[in-house]
């Protein structure tokens, strides 16, 4: 019994002392991941939105949007979706403007299979902006399918599929909900 | 010259991922490019050596029975603090390590050193061993993803090899990591054995 408590003693102290390292390594680092997280963001939104020059994050219901800014008067949306992808959540952001047309899509963060999956976002040699992505460029979101609208990525059905239909979705949701409002 | 060999021998002679073959999960894992094998040898260098001295410093004070939660919480503790500054600081390789960085808990060299070595042995011995198996375990991974970014995705720390074939895909999958892992131990066998002769 005396031992029992000896040892929880000990153990009690030590996860202590870790607790308190821990504490004291988040709130130091915490600032910092979040301002590259905010970043991160703000560079997609300039990438799927070139024409705006000001977004400003809103929600609407459950979702999470940014209205694209110009001259003050809103341009058009940018949406935060997460796709269902082979090997996990695929976080991506996509501009749209008011009538649902594309204005660029950008890959936040994937796990997708390097080689493959992972080729969602790759940029080729010679070019700037990814092959893949580039494709949702000025068409309608809606009602795209892969291999008709959208060439998939070569063995990664999967992954080009979750990207295009999470799209869709996210749209159609969107509009959805903007119509309930009016 | 004994303080040298505990140093040393992480390098080679037990070398963690081609002589005493432990932490092939991660090895496995994140050998896919050149950049990422790096980060996560510095990443798990870190650990070992926090997780190392901790263990040594609390030896004595720590009961045998309750020795592995104990070092547990050393060693998710410096993974912790890893993982955190590798997102705050170096956010691309956090992100591209993904899950393979709160899974260095698990990682088996950390817990093997904690157990066989710093355990029974004082602080800067267990931290020379630490930075032995380290960078022990950080060339071999580079060894192994060079050799796979190379011949599975054409490319070295990222820049194009211009080679001229199509790479054969399933060297940055899974099958092409046990091959490079077995093909380089059985070559790495060879040599040592003509040396010892």
């Amino acid at each position: 019994m005396k031992q029992l408590f000896k040892f929880g003693v000990i153990l009690g102290v030590i996860c202590l002392t870790a607790t308190l390292v821990l504490a004291v390594t988040y709130q130091v680092t915490r600032p910092k991941i979040e301002g590259e997280l905010s970043q991160e963001e703000q560079n997609a939104l300039k990438v799927i939105f070139p024409a705006a020059d000001s977004f400003t994050r809103k929600t609407m219901g459950e979702m999470e949007y940014f209205e694209a800014l110009k001259n003050n008067t809103a341009a058009g949306y940018c949406l935060k979706i997460t796709a269902n992808g082979y090997n996990g959540f695929i976080s991506v952001m996509a501009g749209i403007d008011p009538s649902g047309v594309i204005t660029g899509v950008s890959i936040l963060s994937h796990q997708e299979t390097p080689g493959l999956g992972a080729k969602i976002n790759e940029i080729k040699p010679g070019e700037n902006d990814q092959w893949f992505l580039r494709q949702f460029k000025g068409k309608r979101a809606g009602k795209l399918e892969v291999k008709k609208d959208i060439d998939a990525v070569t063995g990664a059905t999967i992954s080009s599929a979750a990207v295009t239909t999470a799209i869709n979705n996210a749209v159609n949701a969107f509009f959805k909900e903007v119509k309930n409002k009016k | 010259m004994k303080l040298m060999g505990e140093f040393v021998k992480g390098l080679w002679r037990e070398n963690p991922t081609f002589r005493i073959v432990l932490g092939l999960c991660p090895t496995l894992a994140v050998s896919t490019s050149v950049g990422n094998g790096f980060g996560m040898g510095i990443a798990a260098t870190f650990v070992l050596l926090g997780s190392n001295i901790f263990v040594s410093m609390v030896r004595n004070i720590v009961p045998e029975k309750v020795r592995i939660p104990c070092y547990i919480v050393i060693i998710a503790t410096f993974v912790t603090i890893a993982d955190l500054f590798m997102r705050a600081y170096a956010p691309l390789l956090s992100r591209s390590l993904g899950m393979f960085v709160p899974l260095i808990v698990v990682n088996c060299i950390v817990l093997g050193r904690a157990e066989a070595f710093s355990s029974k042995e004082p602080p800067f011995r267990s931290m020379l061993d630490a930075l032995g198996m380290g960078l022990g375990f950080t060339w071999a991974l580079v060894l192994i993803s060079s050799i796979r970014e190379a011949l599975g995705n054409g490319t070295l720390f990222g820049n194009s090899l211009h080679s001229g074939f199509q790479p054969p895909l399933f060297m940055i999958l899974a099958p092409g990591a046990l091959l490079t892992i077995g093909v380089l131990i059985g070559i790495l066998n060879y040599f040592t054995k003509k040396m010892g002769k």
